[in-house]
């Protein structure tokens, strides 16, 4: 075995291969938790300014410390348990989606072969993984012994697996014309067009994801969980300091990780469209991470411009897109699709 | 690799009903009067009926995972009939009960088509599918008058008991699983007859028979039945107290005497005799001290499996056929029973019996005929049934069990004629108010006709 | 390398995942048990009462809610359970051909069934 040109000493090729792991591990959690604490200065840039005001400008450059600042107040703060709380689950709550989204990296190819685990079941994984982080909700709606916070938790609950299931329909599109799970190799078939991506075939699918990832991470328009005019903040009113950060976090990462999946299953992940490549030969030397970053941002972006621009939903409403406009979409997509392909394959 | 596309002639029969309990659902939603269903059903179940008898329809398909013999053609038989005759005694009735929902009829349709499944497994999953597919069906039915309390416990009782039991089944389904790495019961049949027994297979054996008994109601596994019999509206009671106990019959013979448990008879039979007796003791002592005739008749119905079990105890082609004849006149003279209980205005309980003869002749006479024939009286079908499944058992050698079976059988005597002895012999208290119906009346018919012929021409049956 | 089954399978190449859910999971934690050394504590009868707008909380937190709650949450699990058999389905389509299209075809109008039975009995409404 060898490592960076150093021959590793028989008996330790297991250490060695694990330490690599965590090393890898490392940067991409310390990365990834860097870009979190920028999404939200981004997002209170963009915000502010689509609202005509500056944003935070105070802190460094432009309030480019801004994100630091919030994170140390956060840590020092005092962590309130309210007295009649459950406090087990109140205390394990925070951790269960921090814990969950940070999973879900695991199986995201940022560029081709930087990935920490490349298995068969990818996609899947990652549904398992952001549909674990409801329960953090749930049970801290529920052992917060508040009214807020049991609705909110309720409303949550509900919200998360009504939209979890036109979401899973929605990339069932995908699987059948990549006829894989593992998101690697879902990108390099998007190759086999000229435009390089399944965002044409799979444009109903795309809409379908957009949506109901919006409702899986409670962002506007469906951010009634937390609707802080009417519930003050849902499910957390009654957290506070570092576990209250946590789920703040979460949102974040699950964010990212929403948009790096739509990135990678209708964007064509860190490729080019072939056809953009043959006409310019010198972005093939560019590399990848850099095309696959700039589509995750051109995501993180939308859930900012959508957060500016639309009202929020009636629970209501919120249920019947869900149920009774995404649902059938999503089957009708997995119909014409697969009678698309048997007829164009055969 | 393509895969060929299966042979769907031997599941035809349980395509058509799945189809049409669909179908119903849809319809359902844009009836008001739900009368239609009741006859679509029943044309579902003709053409059903039809589609079992072809010839053509026997054979395997998906893979061996279904099959459709003889002995599952005439388990299907029983369904059909147990179907027929529940819708019919069924129409007028729900209007009288206010719980005339349209998803009664397809629910009935979809627990046919789960036992009808159950029946022609030959594969432990398929048998599960069917299973639940019974069983989840039967829960809402049990529980669809919605509004009584009593309807509501029977139905939460019989989903705990029966999830209960559910998880039972799975638990010795994967412990065989694992023993075996198949679940298809011939296969794994032939690799228990290399292999002989292990702790885990009996294991494994143990809790597919306590699942399987508690779906036919044999004790000790049989608490839910009365409480559940009593409070489900009487048209589901004489469904369930059938269909889901033939179709346990079905899959314990399939099980237990045709494929996977076949070399193991030296195993199980003490295990079954063992239940066999208790289930006949508890079915026909507690039914002594009922006074509603809906729990006696639950506690007269787990007596008969522990009849029923003597076939497959015998553990021979004539006890499979002797226990499948049994069946087959239960269904008729039971429905028939519940039939003159559903004719009542107020039959539930037994002292409502009281004088009948005198208000109400023809009621009381049709009462007897089928309380005769769940005692065994010739020349009544009852006494054919009991005498078949009494002669296979002696023939296999266990005449102490027949002897055991003939002293609760006679104790089983006195409760029958108790509720003939209250038509007959008492006083009436009021005019016995009847609520007849064409349908419920050609019910009657049926049910009574069979009997008779059956007693007197047993091999109507026997064949 | 011999075929798997059960007594030679070892799951290497998800190894990794297991690190770093170690590596989440102490994350969450460590920061919690790090943070609880610097953090100030000075609690009071008032901060640790239930928040309800300023006022003293009324009547219990958990109350019973609407039974729609229940219905979405079976609705999820019919839906989620025929996710699930589509999966696989999409993933062997190329190979099986007409077979698998007619058959999830037939799959999928029995559950369109279920979704018209569920839409017209008002499941999916709230008000």
């Amino acid at each position: 075995m060898n490592v960076f040109g150093m021959t590793v000493p028989a008996g330790f090729e297991l250490a060695t291969s694990i330490a690599i792991i965590i090393v890898k591990i490392a940067v991409i959690v310390a990365v990834t938790m860097l870009h979190v604490l920028y999404a939200t200065y981004f997002e209170r840039k963009v915000i502010g300014h689509m609202q005509v005001r500056l944003g935070p400008m105070r802190v460094g450059y432009h309030g480019i410390l801004q994100p630091f600042a919030d994170g140390i107040k956060l840590f020092f703060k005092e962590d309130v348990v309210p007295a009649e709380a459950d406090k087990t689950v109140f205390k394990i709550a925070p951790i269960i989606p921090v814990f969950a989204t940070l999973s879900a990296v695991a199986v995201i190819p940022f560029f081709d072969g930087f990935v920490i685990a490349n298995i068969n079941v990818g996609l899947l994984y990652l549904f398992a993984m952001s549909s674990l982080a409801a329960y953090g909700v749930i049970m801290a709606g529920w052992a917060s012994n508040s009214k807020y916070s049991f609705l909110g938790g309720l409303r949550s609950s509900a919200q998360v697996i009504s939209y979890e299931v036109p979401m899973g329909l929605s990339l069932v599109g995908v699987m059948l014309l990549s006829g894989s799970l593992n998101l690697t190799e879902i990108v390099k078939a998007q190759q086999q067009y000229w435009f390089g991506m399944y965002l044409i075939p799979q444009f109903l699918g795309y809409f379908v994801f957009m949506v109901s990832a919006f409702a899986e991470t409670n962002r506007t328009p469906f951010d009634l969980p937390e609707a802080e005019s009417e519930l003050v903040a849902g499910y957390f009113v009654e957290y506070s300091g570092m576990r209250f950060a946590f789920y703040y976090a979460a949102e974040y990462i699950g964010m990212i990780v929403m948009s790096c999946v739509a990135v990678i299953c209708f964007w064509g992940g860190w490729t080019l469209p072939p056809v953009l490549v043959d006409a310019v030969p010198a972005l093939a030397a560019v590399p990848g991470i850099v095309w696959f970053l700039a589509k995750v941002y051109f995501h993180v972006f939308l859930y900012y411009w959508v957060r500016a621009t639309v009202p929020r939903y009636r629970y209501d409403q919120l249920m019947s897109l869900g149920w009774k406009v995404l649902l059938p979409l999503a089957l009708a997509n997995i119909v014409v699709t697969s009678v698309v392909k048997f007829f164009a394959g055969s | 690799m393509n895969i060929p596309f299966p042979n769907l002639m031997p599941v035809a029969p349980e395509i058509i009903i799945t189809v049409a309990a669909s179908i119903l659902l849809i319809f359902d939603l844009a009836l008001r009067n739900k009368g239609p269903l009741a006859f679509l059903s029943l044309l579902a179940a003709g053409v059903t009926v039809y589609a079992i008898i072809q010839p053509a329809s026997l054979g395997e398909t998906f893979g061996g995972m279904f099959i459709s013999d003889s002995y599952s053609v005439y388990f299907k038989l029983i369904f059909m009939v147990n179907l027929i005759l529940t819708v019919l005694i069924s129409l007028k009735y729900l209007q009288r009960q206010k719980a005339e929902y349209g998803e009664y009829y397809s629910l009935l349709l979809f627990a046919t088509a789960g036992m009808m499944l159950m029946a022609s497994a030959k594969d432990l999953i398929v048998l599960y599918l069917g299973l639940e597919l019974m069983a989840l069906s039967t829960y809402i039915l049990a529980g669809i008058k919605r509004h009584d309390i009593k309807s509501n416990e029977a139905a939460m009782k019989y989903f705990l008991l029966g999830s209960f039991s559910s998880a039972l089944l799975l638990y010795g389904i994967s412990l065989l699983y694992g023993l075996t790495t198949t679940t298809d019961l011939y296969q794994i049949a032939a690799y228990l007859k290399q292999t002989g027994s292990s702790m885990p297979l009996l294991m494994s054996m143990t809790l597919i028979a306590v699942a399987f008994s508690f779906k036919i109601a044999a004790a000790p596994f049989h608490m839910w039945a009365p409480d559940v019999y009593e409070g489900a509206p009487t048209s589901v009671t004489a469904f369930m107290s059938v269909g889901p106990k033939a179709a346990g019959f079905a899959v314990i013979g399939r099980v237990f005497l045709m494929s996977a448990f076949q070399g193991m008879q030296a195993d199980w039979t003490p295990i079954l005799i063992g239940i066999a007796i208790l289930t006949m003791a508890v079915g026909n002592i507690v039914a002594l001290s009922q006074t509603n005739i809906k729990r006696m008749l639950a506690y007269s119905s787990i007596a008969h499996a522990g009849y029923a079990l003597l076939g497959i105890i015998a553990g021979t082609e004539e006890g499979l056929h002797a226990m499948m004849t049994y069946l087959l006149i239960y269904a008729f003279m039971n429905i028939g029973a519940f039939a003159i209980v559903i004719l009542l205005d107020k039959g539930d309980e037994i002292k409502d019996y009281e004088g009948l003869s005198k208000s109400r002749p023809l009621v009381a006479a049709l009462m007897l005929v089928f309380m005769f024939s769940l005692t065994g009286i010739p020349p009544t079908a009852g006494f054919i049934g009991k005498f078949n499944i009494f002669m296979a058992a002696i023939k296999a050698g266990y005449t102490w069990l027949v002897v055991i079976a003939v002293i609760f059988s006679a104790i089983s005597a006195y409760y029958y004629l108790r509720v003939v002895m209250n038509m007959y012999m008492k006083e009436m208290k009021q005019e016995a108010a009847i609520a007849p119906s064409p349908s419920l009346g050609l019910a009657i018919l049926i049910t009574v006709l069979m009997v008779f012929i059956i007693g007197i021409m047993p091999s109507v049956v026997i064949g | 390398m011999s075929p798997i089954t059960p007594g030679n399978y070892l799951p290497s190449e998800y190894l990794p995942i297991m690190i770093l859910m170690i590596i989440a999971g102490a994350f969450g934690a460590g920061a919690l048990i790090v943070g609880a050394l610097f953090r100030i504590r000075r609690s009071y009868r008032e901060k640790l009462m239930p928040y309800e707008s300023g006022n003293p909380p009324i009547g219990e937190p958990r109350y019973r809610f609407s039974v729609k709650f229940y219905i979405i949450a079976m609705l999820f699990v019919v839906f989620d359970v025929e996710a699930v058999f589509l999966y696989p389905w999409a993933l062997v389509y190329d190979k099986i051909g007409l077979y698998a299209l007619i058959e999830m075809m037939l799959f999928i109008t029995v559950l369109v069934v279920g979704y018209i039975y569920a839409w017209k009995k008002e499941a999916f409404k709230w008000d």
